[in-house]
Order: structure tokens, then C-alpha cells, then sequence
């Protein structure tokens, strides 16, 4: 884990100088890092820069670039509070102006596209600025499912990865994240989840989202999907719930920018991955019914019944159904119904069942990137019956 | 045999030999003369015992009043200093915060702290009435303690039973365990048993029998479990092996495909 107080040996000797952008690394292969300065080096001066978090980069290759030995940022598939915090208090010690962090496998994004990130922050056009992956249909599908969609419709924003690996921040942009991280911190939560698009939408910050092409995405090491899985929609579901003074007003959607169409469509080697989703849906329709019941409304167990009925290519998850089951979930953490391990844990096959509908929709022939936009269609429609029963639970509901 | 039927049959020349009549009217005066002296002490008893009755309503009552009024006041002053808000900023949302307000569960936790201390109050005045009345010094307060500890370790024991059963369903469905409701099930006995058992022990019924069938029927239980899943189940298990083996593999070789750029699409939930 990254700590505050290791940057003390900075080693060039100019490093009182103010610099312009603080470009925080993970951990990662020195042959990478190399890649990553190359890339940046295009389209920024050496003297701008002030690279940090790598401690097996070889400054005296780069003499004009200024090198911040301190720990490698701590993520390894999503930034913690920690991160922002050392980020932040990283960049006031060396004067930056701006803060770009990368996390693995940054080498693979494009040259434009980190110039572009750091760019936006750098200019004060943006406090925070966002990547957009293109990343194949198969990839990030919690995102697609939950995240982007929960996101898009409380927040009112069109970031598509909420849970970026790379983000530019401006310095206020930072010193928000930092606040909102120090108080994990206190808690020994710093490998706690920031969720940066809604700390900036509450803040009122600049946000904008850049197209970076393709990205190698890092394996998420140490746990498994019952475990991460979890973990994430709890940690937007209590950011959600602490924000809930802000969201439950309307707020007008930030209007489409148009990106490069992602990667084509799925190939067939993944359709045979469908069985098992179906497979775990079908074992949990069986076991899980007393435990869904307490959380959803007889329509959607209604709607579960004729899912369970269906099979192979035939499966198809409404996307009302699906944004009405995560917004159930979302108020049965909100009121603690049931324990929120159980609660999430009792969400994941509900979530296969999702992917292998998806899958089957993409099989059609119809785009992935607008089922998604469907699907956060659906939940932005439906924000209505969120808002309403967050603020009147007891009502009835059938 | 019919030697010892015929010394039974034999009288006893030393026993003295019983009056071949009796007096009905002795028998209506010692009849009379022993429930008297019995409706006697009872009503002593309960004279005596009245006291201390009224005592724990009393008790019971003002510990309610002084209970409501110090669960008002600590309300108003918690609410006054903003105490969840305080407690929300440097806490954050952990998962042990009570679903409602914070300050309303301390009030709350006030009010019926009184009533139990004025409960025990109560209980011990009847205690020391009963014990001053009844001829044998006996007392009915420590039962009564053991009577609510009985009872909280019954709730506990469902509560954590409960917990335990769901957390095994979740986790062996999500595992795709196909026997996941028996093993749930299975789990949820064993802590209703152990529950039982704990309770009647602390109740002090049953003694070594409770023990005994505790025993028997804790160990039939995980007997019963390993059978199934031993050998009733062993295709079952096999199967279900072998599968989470495939699918371990499979990541593994996820993880190769996405390094390696494959023409496989392995599932990349993040």
C-alpha cells in the first residue's frame, strides 16, 4: 500500500519547482514504465512532468524527467481511498498542478488517449477526466450492468466506466477525492472504493469522458467473482446511499457525445459460456426464492417465474425487470432487509442471469453498446419508483 | 415360591395390631383440622408474599416513568448535538450501523435498561417477601435469572441459526452446489439442537438425559450429513467437483487467453 510520508528522497535535483502534471503509476515492469514515458513524452516536455510510483524506474535514463521513488498506487483493479489520498497529498508536496494515475497495463492505452486525459486536467478544462475503453462486449460486465446504468441514471452522468483504472484529476478535483478518502483512512478502510464521478457531480466539478481506444484490462488477483462482486455493488450502493439528498432531485442527463464504436459484436466461442449463467440462475430460482422474496415485489418474482421457464436462446432478461431488481436490492441495502452479504451475495445470480440474456441479445445481432444504453434507459425511466419508495419504503408495493 | 407366599401371608407377631373400626367423626376433625392448618398457611403466605408483589408493580411502574422520561431527554440532546450526522461523517456507512437513527436505538436502548433494572428491583423485593413467608428458606430469583438467560440464549440461538442457514444457501448456491438447501438445512438443525440442548441444560431439565440426547441426536446429525454427502451423494459431489475443477481451470486459462490475446472470448465481469 502506498503511504503518505515515502516521498521524502525526491531525486532530482529541481524539485521544489512547480510542475505540471503528476503522473501517478501501479505497480508494473519497468519495460512498461518505459512505454508509458515514451507516450507521454510525445506531447508534454520532460520538465512537466513529475513521474511517481514507480520504484523500479531507472532515472538516470531520463535526466530531465523528475522522479518521486514513493510506492507504486495500491490498485490493482480499481483505485482505493488510499490511492486518492497519497495522490493528492503527493502532488501538494511536489507542487503538481494536475494529477494523471494509471493503473496496470496502462501501456496498452493509446498515446493520444493519455495525452488527451492528462491534457484536459492540465488545461483546467476538466476536473476530472475519464477514460472510455474500447473494450470487447465480453469485458467489464458489472460496469455495463450496474454500474454504468445506477450511475447514469442518479448521477446524470454519461461516464461509461464509473470504475475507471485511469483517471486525470485537476487539484481541487483531488483535494474532494482526498477528503472523501480521509475518512476511510481513519477507519483502516483505505482499500475502501472512491467512486469519483458522483464525489465530482455532488461537488459540482467539470467532468468529461475521452476516448482512449483498447486496453489491456489486469486480472483482478487474490479473490474470486463471489467475493469482488459483492464488494464493488456494496461500495455503490453505500456511496449511493450517502448521496441520497443529492440524486433524489431531477437532474438533466449531460447530453451524448459520439465515440469510436466499440469492438464487434461477440463471437460464438462465448455462447457456449451462456449455459452455466443459465445453469447458476436456474439452481438459485430453485434455492433462492425465500430470500428474494423478502427483497422483491411480487411483479418481479412474477417476472423471475417466466424467466425460469425459458432456456438457451430464448433467454431474455426485460430490461425493466433488471432495473427493477437492482433498484430493490439497492433499497433492501438501503433498509437492511437481510444481512448485505446475504443481500448482495443473493444479487450474484440474478447478475448471471443478466450477462447470459445479454449474451443472447448480442448473438441476435444487435449491438452491445445499445442494449447497454437500453438497459440505462430503462433505469433512468424508472428512477421514479426509487425515489418514491426510497422515501416511503412501507408503501404498497405489488 | 409358595414358602415365601406363605410367610408373606403370615402376620407379624410383633406389629401392633391397627383398630378393626374407625371413628367418622375423627376422621372429618383431623380431615377439617389439617386443610384448615394448609388454608392457613397459604393465606399467611400470601399475606406475606403480597407486599412483594405489589413492590415489583411498583418498581416495574416508576422504572417505566423514569425510563420514558430519560429515553426523551437523552433523544432531545443527542438530536440537539446532531449525533448521527456526527457519527455518519466519521464513521462512515459500516456495516454494523442499526438501519434506523442511531440516537432513536440509543434512546431506546435507555428506556429499556430502566425497565430491566426496575424488572430486577422488582424481582428481588418479591424475593425477599417470599423468602421471609415460606418456612424453608428458598428463593426463586436465581431461577428466574436462569429463566432469562434460557431465553436469550433460545433467541440467540434462532437468530444465529437463521444467519448461518442463509449464509451456507448463498454460498453453496453461488458455489453451484446442487445439494445447497441440505447443507442450509443441515446447518440450521445443528444450531437449533446445540441451541436446545444449551437451554435446557441452563434450565437444569433433563440433566444427563438431555446430554445424552443431545449427543445422540447432534452426532446423527453430522453422521447423517457425511453419509449423504459421502455416499448418497457421491456422484453428486463428484460431479459437482469435477465441474468447479473445470471451472477453476477455466480461469486460469481465462487469464492465459486475456494475456495471450486468444481467439477465445473468456466472460471479464471486471
Amino acid at each position: 500500500m502506498a503511504t503518505a510520508d515515502s516521498i521524502s528522497g525526491v531525486t532530482a535535483p529541481s524539485a521544489r519547482r512547480s510542475a505540471g502534471l503528476l503522473v501517478l503509476l501501479s505497480s508494473m515492469p519497468p519495460e512498461q514504465l518505459v512505454e508509458i514515458i515514451a507516450k507521454l513524452t510525445v506531447s508534454f516536455a520532460p520538465e512537466d512532468l513529475i513521474i511517481a510510483g514507480s520504484d523500479a524506474f531507472e532515472a538516470d535514463n531520463y535526466p530531465a524527467l523528475r522522479i518521486v521513488p514513493t510506492a507504486a498506487i495500491n490498485t490493482s483493479w480499481m483505485l482505493t481511498a488510499a490511492d486518492f489520498v497519497n495522490a493528492y497529498q503527493l502532488a501538494i508536496k511536489t507542487g503538481a498542478q494536475s494529477i494523471l494515475m494509471l493503473g496496470p497495463e496502462a501501456n496498452t492505452l493509446g498515446a493520444s488517449g493519455l495525452c488527451d486525459l492528462a491534457k484536459a486536467v492540465l488545461t483546467g478544462s476538466t476536473d476530472l477526466a475519464v477514460p472510455r475503453y474500447d473494450l470487447p462486449p465480453h469485458a467489464r460486465l458489472i460496469t455495463s450492468a450496474i454500474l454504468y446504468p445506477l450511475v447514469r441514471a442518479l448521477f446524470a452522468s454519461r461516464v461509461r466506466f464509473p470504475m475507471a483504472l485511469d483517471v486525470g484529476l485537476s487539484l481541487r478535483m483531488a483535494e474532494c477525492l482526498a477528503g472523501a478518502g480521509h475518512r476511510f483512512n481513519t477507519l483502516n478502510q483505505g482499500d475502501a472504493f472512491l467512486w469519483p464521478v458522483s464525489e465530482a457531480t455532488v461537488a459540482g466539478l467539470t467532468i468529461n469522458q475521452f476516448g482512449v481506444g483498447p486496453r489491456t484490462l489486469p486480472h483482478a488477483t487474490g479473490s474470486d467473482f463471489n467475493t469482488i462482486f459483492p464488494k464493488i455493488t456494496g461500495s455503490l450502493f453505500a456511496d449511493i446511499d450517502a448521496k441520497a439528498a443529492f440524486w433524489q432531485r431531477f437532474r438533466q442527463l449531460q447530453p451524448a457525445h459520439s465515440f469510436a464504436p466499440m469492438q464487434p459484436a461477440i463471437s460464438t466461442n462465448s455462447i457456449a459460456e451462456i449455459a452455466p449463467l443459465l445453469q447458476a440462475f436456474q439452481l438459485a430460482y430453485k434455492n433462492l426464492q425465500e430470500i428474494w422474496q423478502l427483497i422483491l415485489p411480487p411483479s418481479s418474482l412474477l417476472g423471475l417465474k417466466r424467466l425460469s421457464a425459458t432456456d438457451g436462446a430464448a433467454f431474455r432478461m426485460p430490461e425493466r425487470l433488471w432495473a427493477r431488481i437492482v433498484f430493490d436490492f439497492l433499497l433492501a441495502h438501503r433498509l437492511r432487509t437481510i444481512n448485505r452479504g446475504h443481500l448482495l451475495g443473493a444479487l450474484i445470480p440474478l447478475y448471471l442471469a443478466w450477462v447470459a440474456s445479454h449474451f443472447n441479445i448480442i448473438a441476435s445481432g444487435i449491438d452491445s453498446e445499445s442494449h447497454i444504453e437500453t438497459v440505462a434507459a430503462a433505469f433512468e425511466a424508472d428512477k421514479t419508483y426509487l425515489v418514491s419508495r426510497w422515501r416511503w419504503p412501507d408503501r404498497f408495493n405489488p | 415360591m409358595q414358602h415365601v407366599f406363605a410367610m408373606m401371608l403370615q402376620p407379624d407377631p410383633y406389629q401392633s395390631v391397627p383398630p378393626l373400626y374407625a371413628d367418622n367423626a375423627t376422621i372429618w376433625h383431623h380431615m377439617s383440622g389439617a386443610l384448615h392448618q394448609s388454608l392457613y398457611r397459604v393465606v399467611t403466605l400470601l399475606i406475606a408474599f403480597l407486599p412483594g408483589i405489589i413492590a415489583f408493580i411498583v418498581a416495574l411502574a416508576l422504572s417505566t416513568l423514569i425510563g420514558m422520561a430519560f429515553s426523551a431527554l437523552l433523544r432531545r440532546g443527542l438530536v440537539a448535538a446532531r449525533f448521527d450526522d456526527r457519527f455518519a461523517r466519521n464513521h462512515g456507512s459500516v456495516d454494523w450501523a442499526p438501519s434506523g437513527s442511531l440516537s432513536e436505538l440509543i434512546a431506546r436502548t435507555a428506556f429499556w435498561a430502566c425497565i430491566l433494572v426496575g424488572l430486577i428491583i422488582g424481582v428481588s423485593a418479591c424475593d425477599a417477601a417470599y423468602a421471609t413467608a415460606a418456612t424453608q428458606s428458598s428463593s426463586f430469583l436465581p431461577y428466574f435469572t436462569h429463566i432469562i438467560g434460557a431465553v436469550l440464549l433460545l433467541v440467540a440461538g434462532t437468530l444465529i441459526a437463521r444467519f448461518l442457514a442463509r449464509s451456507v444457501l448463498i454460498g453453496a448456491v453461488n458455489e453451484q452446489l446442487q445439494y445447497a438447501r441440505f447443507l442450509s438445512l443441515g446447518v440450521k438443525w445443528l444450531v437449533l439442537v446445540l441451541t436446545a440442548a444449551m437451554v435446557l441444560d441452563h434450565l437444569h431439565i433433563g440433566g444427563n438425559v438431555v446430554e445424552l440426547a443431545f449427543g445422540i441426536l447432534f452426532g446423527g446429525i453430522v453422521l447423517t450429513l457425511a453419509l449423504a454427502i459421502g455416499l448418497g451423494s457421491r456422484d453428486l459431489v463428484s460431479r459437482s467437483l469435477e465441474s468447479h475443477a473445470e471451472r477453476t481451470s477455466e480461469r486460469s486459462v481465462t487469464v492465459q487467453a486475456n494475456q495471450a490475446t486468444t481467439s477465445a472470448d473468456p466472460i471479464l465481469h471486471i
